[in-house]
């Protein structure tokens, strides 16, 4: 059987590239695909915890499901955020978006 | 638990549910039944809030075991459901009538401030990650929506972009954290997270990375360094009575959590968040309250002072004491301080949106002659400022004794004195509002003050007063509210 | 005790300003004589306060204690000691004074003038007769407020500077009294400031004790002014109104005296005798540098300001005599001690009066020439005969005359510091010298003798009833403390000997 490291490593990769994107990218859509690989991370490690850490206790697995939901709700919102600067400002880049500084 | 019992511990939270949903039906009816009706929908709004309040005094006590293992209704959440309560009740009636000539959508516009208080009251009960989580996510989503209100102005979809791409990397940082909290421990419920983590052996060490993973999550919620990069734009750009909100109310929620999460069930490294958190409060109050110097937007500087008093309220928490039946537990100082600065900050927005909608400005320098234009805003707004400034006879005066007091007790020095120097700091651009509404001469042109405006700013008025000149109730009430997470007391 | 007079004094002046709140604020002269009538009612119970202090009994009197906040043992604890009714009286008198005064020369923005002024009087009285840490500190901040609105409303052309500075400066000094007092709390358990007279809180440990020591000391000294913490002085008493100037200099700098003490000497005696020589040192030079800066000075106003660095120089060279005499067995240090003692607390209330009379004659020319320049006066003597009297009688009380007030604080706090700490206090005189050469040299040379330029001063007139009133009440004590100063020593005396008894 693969070892829970394993998945542990590849969502920890998962992680950091998510992370990187949301760094890295000035495309606010592009910002948002970042945080959800940063989500499915989070959901290789609640399964991969629920399956070998406590198998009878399902809340490892009810979370990943809760989390793919609420991700759907926080995409919706977000989307909805961005067309509304998209239709003020004519860009979705989060750097051209400066009204406010100090 | 019978199901009376779980309604009666929910019933707040359920007047509440319902409030939201009749005032948004109301809303879709009578917007085809013409304009005028905000006052109505107003006055539903609050009658639902106080209907909740009542019930929350009567019941919020009622059972000790947390419901379904997922909401405690502790003295804990209920010292911060009432809390959060009050603060909508006044952010409430601020908004009266802000919306006009901004946006048609008026009526929703109340209940999602419903929802999100809902929200705030389902964060501070949370004694389970699952619960903690969605809580949160319902907080951040409604949040989100009320930043960006103002669809059509270009800055409130700023503030409302700003806020949630930062506020969903926390939310995932966060999960992360929780996720590997779970995989230490196998479970979900804070209570048991304690004992698991003490037995657990060597995958112990994931600990670490969870805690500062978690820490991200609360820290964007309560606006610390360096997750506190949102907030100055979010503060500015949001509707004022949005902002008002934001400043008092996601803060004490993110405040609870992280007091309940880490002390309930992250006991056994506190040595290790301690230090953290000490180094992030003194950052957080000197950043705060340095660039908040030189900010000539009163929103904007409102933004970076409530971040340097988050960095103040942090003290309270990093400074526990435990083993002594004191009144200065460290902790019941961040209670007493989130109730004094919620009066105190809202008190102050209050101010701020009467000036605006008479001026249509936030900038410092148009509050020039302010005291001729209008007494009881100069008034009180100077107590409003005295108060964040920590002058004694306020109530912010009591907060920040009380958290230099628990440093001091705790013989953490260091943190004391940078306080106390950060907070001498911050008199200064407190004191600049102050010389402009009375030194120098504006226009003289008489505000009008919307009549729940007053309302307000004399509630919050006497309340500081209130809190500062007799704090003994309300020391009590903090001091009962944190024993039941047990600081080894 | 049944009849709460201290509360009475204490609250009488904040009640008065919540009812000006509700006066229209067209009606003036209704607010103005209101507001006299009101410091009246202080003014005569401090004076009876006087007379029914018991001397034979000393020790605190008129006692009242409630528990204010029970969670955390904070009372609401009131007293008077021979120290403190001086000072409570010399509050009600120039208050009263200043009162007076401001109703015939402020004319803007009255009501809020006299609500800030009743409120500041009360924070004094607090300050006077607060017996727990935190009541002590609440009146000590509260009056803090005020003065900066009425700097920075009525003051000079620099006011806003002004302001800002003498409150970050206050601030800045108490919030470490504030960690202080926090400390004592958590080492006592409790807020009782004679309380920690007695147990002298951090006793076993002197890094500690050295800390609070100079928590308390610097917040005190900032007040004080003592030398180096002096600079908000000159600017704050330069721009202040006439009556703000009055009511700074004549009590306010004695919050910081007193609060050396009460809390400081008594509290932390073993500290407080380990760092004397440096005190008195600081007590020296801004008795020395203020005198000297004040030579250098051509704004009347500024040159009153920094002699008042130099006079409460004083006060600070008396008490850190006071702590070194610890530094000996011998009896007849602890006499010299007290005798210092009872110098410095003559002092500040001999420096209340005179000071506070140097300022409204201050104001007063300056109503009439709007300008204070030394260098555009001279041969106002003839001009203004009445005035020139006056000034006189204030200067050379201000100089240390025999036979006028000034001269028993300076003498007594000689007699004892030269028997204590001779050297430094050797030096000290100097600083009197000094004082005799700006007084008459620099204010009655400049501005009374010498050419008379008529075009320029011609149009002046010498004082106005109003403006007689409100000195001759000070003269009156000038000379009456000079020649008589028994009732007040006698008073001061029980206090200070007491203080002495328990070090």
């Amino acid at each position: 059987m693969v070892p829970l490291s394993w998945y542990l490593l590849v969502a920890a990769a998962l992680f950091c590239i998510g992370l990187y994107g949301v760094l890295a990218r000035r495309n606010a859509i592009g910002i948002l695909m970042g945080v959800e690989l940063m989500l499915n991370a989070v959901n290789l490690n609640l399964v991969a915890f629920w399956r070998y850490v406590n198998p009878s206790d399902l809340s490892g697995l009810v979370f990943a499901i809760f989390v793919i939901a609420v991700a759907a709700a926080e995409a919706a919102v977000g989307l909805a955020i961005i067309i509304s600067i998209y239709r003020n400002r004519d860009t979705v880049n989060v750097e051209e978006v400066d009204l406010m500084r100090g | 638990m019978s199901a009376v019992e779980i309604l009666q511990a929910f019933a707040p939270e359920l007047v509440l549910f319902l409030g939201a949903l009749v005032l948004l039906a109301l809303d879709m009816a009578w917007r085809r039944l013409g304009e005028g009706k905000e006052a109505t929908i107003l006055s539903l709004a609050v009658a639902f809030v106080i209907l909740s309040l009542l019930l929350l005094l009567g019941f919020g006590k009622a059972s000790a075991l947390p419901i379904w293992g997922m909401l405690a209704s502790d003295q804990f959440a209920f010292f911060f459901k009432g809390l959060a309560l009050i603060g909508t009740g006044l952010v409430l009636l601020s908004s009266y009538r802000y919306l006009e000539g901004h946006t048609p959508y008026r009526g929703e516009f109340y209940a999602f401030l419903l929802l999100v208080t809902l929200a705030i009251m389902l964060v501070v009960g949370a004694v389970n990650l699952l619960m903690l989580y969605l809580a949160f996510e319902f907080l951040s989503l409604t949040s989100y929506i009320l930043v960006g209100y103002l669809r059509e102005e270009g800055k409130s979809s700023e503030a409302a972009i700003k806020y949630f791409l930062y506020g969903v990397t926390a939310s995932a940082m966060m999960l992360y954290g929780i996720s590997l909290l779970y995989g230490v421990t196998g479970t979900l419920d804070l209570v048991k997270i304690g004992p698991a983590l003490a037995s657990s052996g060597a995958g112990s060490w994931l600990a670490f990375p969870a805690i500062v993973l978690l820490l991200a999550g609360f820290g964007f919620k309560i606006a610390l360094v360096p997750f506190h990069q949102w907030s100055p734009d979010t503060y500015e750009g949001a509707p004022t009575p949005v902002t008002a909100f934001l400043s008092v109310g996601p803060k004490a929620a993110g405040f609870a959590v992280l007091a309940r999460v880490f002390i309930t069930a992250l006991s056994r490294f506190q040595p290790e968040w301690v230090s953290v958190l000490a180094g992030i409060s003194m950052v957080t109050m000197t950043l705060g309250n340095l660039v908040a110097l030189r900010q000539e937007n009163i929103k904007r500087m409102l933004a970076y002072s409530s971040i340097a008093h988050a960095g103040y309220i942090l003290i309270g928490l990093v400074c526990l004491v435990s083993g002594v039946t004191s009144n200065f537990t460290g902790l019941n100082g961040v209670l007493i301080y989130l109730l004094a600065y919620l009066f105190t900050n809202l008190g102050a927005f209050a101010v701020v949106i009467a000036v605006e909608r008479a001026t249509g400005s936030n900038r410092i320098a148009d509050y020039a002659g302010l005291v001729k234009r209008e007494p009881l805003l100069a008034g009180a707004m100077i107590v409003f400022l005295l108060s964040l400034i920590g002058i004694p006879g306020t109530g912010g005066f009591v907060g920040k004794f009380f958290v230099f007091g628990a440093a001091i007790q705790v013989q953490f020095y260091v943190l004391a004195l940078v306080g106390v120097i950060n907070s001498v700091i911050s008199a200064f651009y407190y004191l600049n509002v102050v010389r402009h509404m009375f030194f120098l001469r504006g226009e003289e042109k008489p505000i009008a003050v919307e009549l729940t405006l007053k309302w307000v700013i004399v509630a919050s008025l006497i309340a500081v007063f209130v809190i500062g000149l007799y704090p003994h109730p309300f020391i009590s009430l903090g001091t009962k509210a944190v024993q039941i997470l047990g600081v080894a007391f | 005790m049944g009849f709460p007079i201290l509360s009475i004094i204490t609250f009488t002046p904040a009640i008065g300003a919540l009812i000006i709140l509700f006066f229209p604020k067209e009606k003036v002269n209704l607010i103005r004589r209101f507001a006299i009538a009101v410091s009246l009612i202080p003014l005569a119970l401090s004076a009876y306060l006087w007379f029914a202090y018991n001397q034979t009994e000393g020790g605190m009197q008129f006692v009242e204690r409630h528990i204010w906040i029970p969670a955390i043992n904070v009372w609401y604890h009131v007293g008077v000691d021979g120290i403190s009714v001086p000072m409570v009286f010399l509050t009600s008198l120039l208050s009263t004074l200043g009162y007076f005064y401001s109703a015939y020369t402020i004319h803007e923005r009255v009501k809020e003038y006299y609500f800030l002024f009743l409120l500041l009087q009360t924070g004094m009285y607090g300050v006077f007769v607060a017996l727990d840490f935190v009541l002590f500190y609440v009146f000590w901040e509260v009056g803090l407020v005020p003065m900066y609105l009425l700097i920075g409303v009525w003051g000079g052309a620099n006011r806003e500077y002004a302001a800002i500075k003498f409150f970050l400066y206050t601030l800045a000094g108490s919030v470490f009294m504030l960690l202080a007092i926090l400390g004592i709390y958590f080492t006592t358990g409790s807020f009782d400031i004679l309380k920690a007279a007695e147990v002298h809180p951090f006793a076993d440990n002197f890094t500690l004790a050295s800390l609070a020591f100079w928590a308390f000391f610097v917040a005190f000294a900032i007040k004080v002014p003592s030398f180096p913490f002096h600079t908000w002085l000159p600017d704050a008493h330069t721009e202040a109104p006439t009556a703000g100037s009055v009511i700074l200099a004549g009590i306010l700098l004695k919050l910081g005296c007193y609060g050396l003490l009460r809390i400081v000497l008594p509290i932390f005696p073993e500290p407080f005798r380990f760092y004397a020589p440096i005190v008195a040192a600081l007590g020296l030079i801004s008795i020395v540098y203020g005198a000297f800066v004040c030579m250098a000075q051509w704004d009347l106003k500024r040159l009153i300001a920094y002699s008042s660095v130099a006079h409460m120089g004083y006060v600070v060279l008396g008490i850190a005599a006071a702590a070194a005499s610890l530094n000996f067995n011998h009896p007849a240090f602890k006499e010299s001690a007290a005798i210092a003692l009872n110098g410095a607390t003559m002092q500040m209330f001999n420096h209340g009066i005179i000071t506070g009379g140097l300022f409204f004659l201050v104001g007063m020319i300056y109503e009439r020439a709007h300008t204070r320049d030394l260098k555009v006066f001279g041969g106002l003597g003839a001009k203004l005969p009445y005035y020139y009297g006056v000034v006189m009688v204030t200067g050379l009380a201000s100089l240390g005359l025999p036979g006028l007030a000034g001269f028993w604080g300076e003498f007594l706090v000689f007699r004892g510091a030269f028997h204590i700490i001779p050297y430094i206090t050797a030096f000290g005189v100097l600083g009197v010298v000094a004082t005799a050469g700006y007084i008459l040299w620099k204010v009655v040379q400049f501005m009374f003798l010498g050419p008379f330029n008529q075009e320029k001063w011609g149009h002046l007139t010498d004082m106005e009833a109003f403006e007689k009133v409100t000195m001759w009440p000070l003269l009156l004590f000038m000379v009456g403390l000079g020649f008589y100063p028994a009732p007040l020593l006698n008073i001061i005396n029980t206090a200070t000997t007491a203080l002495m008894g328990k070090l």
